[in-house]
């Protein structure tokens, strides 16, 4: 049981947010309801996107911390066009465009220059942020077209064509990175770089196309939040980085890359957002969010690390138990006097190497 | 003579040269002096906290979370000094708050494990969130500042110490101390040596779980510090102080030299990295380029400096191989 828990981070995560769910309601009543659920969904559609993106290229061992200002721009982008008179699919579709260049120059940098990935997007962060300003003359965009906002508005179900568009994208995401061989290719990369080179996988492509698909994810983003807030401030999308990595790690991708699952974000993503609705209903101030959030997600990362060395601990000595009680004593002496033998084989060959 | 051309350190001395020329080009009041020094008033704090960091990143780690800590440091000052403390228990508070903060950090780090990246990212909400909790005990609520501190505090960031002002000469002062740390003592040596390899470290009997936390607790106390300075300067503690100097904090430390992977970095780069930030968005305001410009202008700089750091060890790189390859067919032939 213990066990389950320990490998799966998910479902721990899930337990812990079904179980703050039970409890907030039972302080709260009125809480756990479809009205709720539907608010923290269509609350948690610009995280969900961004941190998805984030996610695919944290798998690839890399870090994205410009997706914040990937999403202002690409915001702006589609409120000029609008603005302007275009119809909303061009927009949308130059929307998608500039999160895509603004994602592929992110990994031209990082596979062409070498520049270590949290560099090279925390100079774009800036760069971004700041082409964005120069589009809008630092005045905010208002008057959005109707629309685009008409997208935002929920449906019979309770669920928007927004909501409609990211639980899409979770899907073929989701699809990608388990089914088809480009996308395992993500895992392997990340996992280690140097042995999927010599396997054959295009290294730097698979991690050029992880920033891409991040720079779209953020432009989706960013079309969700100027539908939902109709208008676009100067600090669109600040600080959003930081949140979509914090949602990542509490979802169980791994800074260290090859670890991570859509399942993982979704739930991550929820469990952030639903923080924010709960404080309302236990009438807690809103100042307390920021504390809460730090607290819970170091809360977690504690306990997950020191689980996953208890369940490492209680493996490694499983294994020597098998060794010392197995049938075959001879299992334990073999390792013994092999590694001598090499190592003096090791040394033997020095002097010869010298020789040459 | 070519041990000290061929530096890092001296291509941002070019940098912050040319700055000065293009800038004072267009506007010859930018190089007046008195300008040129009161300007680092306004990013003074930014290499008060970039200097530790460079610590912290040259010993294998990185904190996010001094942007918080500075709000979170002049916010402890400020209700000390809400409830009458007198001056020096405030600031002694405040220090304090900022050790902890670090302590905090490094403690976590190697009680869990895990990224420090990851655990300072938690910390950062945190300290914010604990900055905008405290400050909301003395009624100040929200974002606004808590205010009425003493004169003699107030006037300290507009004094002028030996034709310096009060900010800039503590960022020298760190500067001139961290230096001497860093690469003239036996714990520098050591935090070098914890970056370039923690295993051979710890094989040869350094106490790197020590010397990382020293590192933490430096820029804690730095940032408190940083948050000082600050709130002298504006008259008031907000939870919002150090938010700003983030991004540009990492920024001077990576131009600097400071390698992201450990084991690379210097003080005086950090420091000159600073200048040439601070100097670019003053020299940038100064003729007139609005603000969003600058701000996409420096982005731009840290990404090219940064290319050309790594583009030119790439070319090198490129160019040493195709010679190998060259005498090699030479020789065969």
């Amino acid at each position: 049981m213990l066990d389950f828990f320990a490998r799966n981070r998910v479902a721990t995560l899930c337990a812990v947010t079904v179980l703050a769910f039970l409890l907030i309601g039972a302080v709260a009543p009125g809480y756990l309801s479809l009205s709720t659920a539907s608010v923290v969904m269509s609350n948690s559609l610009v995280l969900m996107s961004v941190a998805l993106g984030t996610m695919l290229v944290i798998l690839t061992r890399n870090i994205d911390v410009s997706s914040g200002s990937v999403l202002g721009l690409s915001a702006v982008v589609l409120g000029l066009m609008l603005n302007d008179g275009h119809s909303l699919g061009v927009a949308i579709i130059a929307c998608l465009v500039t999160g895509a260049v603004a994602g592929l120059i992110n990994g031209l940098l990082v596979t062409m220059l070498n520049v270590p990935s949290i560099i090279a997007t925390l100079g774009t962060l800036g760069l971004f942020r700041g082409v964005m300003l120069i589009l809008t003359g630092g005045n905010w965009i208002e008057e959005l077209p109707q629309s685009l906002k008409g997208l935002a508005i929920n449906g019979p179900l309770g669920i928007s064509i927004l909501t409609v568009v990211v639980v899409v994208a979770l899907v073929v995401v989701g699809f990608c990175v388990r089914q088809t061989r480009f996308g395992r290719y993500f895992y392997a990369v990340g996992d280690n770089r140097e042995a999927s080179r010599h396997l054959g996988i295009p290294v730097k492509l698979v991690q050029i196309a992880a920033f891409v698909a991040a720079g779209i994810l953020a432009a989706i983003a960013g079309m969700i939040f100027a539908a939902q807030i109709g208008f676009i401030p100067n600090q669109a999308g600040n600080g959003l980085e930081l949140k979509a990595i914090a949602a990542n790690v509490l979802g169980g991708v791994s800074l260290l890359g090859g670890t991570g699952t859509v399942p993982g974000i979704f739930v991550g993503v929820i469990f952030l957002t639903s923080i924010d609705s709960a404080l309302v209903f236990l009438k807690i101030p809103a100042f307390w969010n920021d504390f809460i959030a730090g607290a819970v997600l170091l809360l977690v990362l504690l306990l997950d690390g020191r689980v996953r060395m208890a369940v490492d601990r209680a493996i490694r000595a499983k294994r020597y138990a098998v060794h010392h009680h197995g049938p075959s004593p001879t299992n334990i002496d073999q390792p013994d006097t092999s590694n001598p033998s090499n190592r003096d084989g090791a040394s033997a060959s020095r002097p010869q190497e010298a020789g040459e | 003579m070519k041990r000290y051309v061929l530096r890092w350190e001296t291509a941002l001395l070019f940098m912050l040269i040319a700055e000065f020329a293009i800038f004072g080009m267009i506007n010859p009041r930018f190089l007046n002096l008195s300008n040129l020094l009161y300007s680092t008033s306004d990013f003074a704090q930014i290499g008060i906290v970039a200097l530790p960091l460079t610590i912290v990143i040259i010993a294998g780690g990185i904190d996010v979370s001094f942007a918080s800590a500075v709000g979170l440091c002049a916010i402890v000052f400020g209700i000390a000094n809400f409830f009458g403390m007198p001056l020096p228990i405030s600031i002694l508070a405040s220090l304090l708050t900022g050790a902890m903060a670090g302590l905090f950090n490094a403690t976590m780090i190697h009680v869990s494990r895990i990224q420090p990246l990851v655990v300072t990212l938690g910390s950062l909400y945190l300290f914010g969130g604990a900055a905008t909790v405290l400050s909301g005990v003395v009624g100040a609520g929200g974002y606004e500042g808590i205010g009425n501190f003493p004169d003699v505090f107030t006037s300290f960031a507009y004094v002028e110490l030996a034709g310096l002002p009060a900010p800039f000469l503590v960022l020298l002062i760190e500067a001139l101390i961290l230096f001497i740390v860093l690469h003239y003592s036996r714990f520098g040596r050591s935090v070098f040596m914890c970056g370039l390899s923690e295993h051979a470290a710890r094989y040869s009997g350094l106490r790197i779980k020590t010397i990382q936390t020293i590192t933490y607790v430096l820029t804690g106390v730095f940032a408190a510090v940083a948050g000082l300075v600050l709130s002298s300067y504006f008259g008031s503690a907000r939870v919002d102080l150090g938010t700003a100097t983030l991004l540009p904090a990492i920024t001077a430390a990576v131009l600097g030299g400071a390698s992201i992977y450990g084991g690379q970095g210097s003080i005086v780069g950090t420091l000159l990295a600073t200048l040439v930030i601070g100097y670019l968005q003053q020299g940038l305001q100064m003729s007139g380029v609005p603000s969003q410009i600058s701000s996409a202008l420096s982005g731009a700089l840290l990404v090219v400096a940064v290319a050309l750091r790594h583009g030119s060890a790439v070319l090198a790189d490129f160019i040493a191989a195709r010679i190998m390859a060259t005498n090699r067919k030479r020789a065969a032939s």
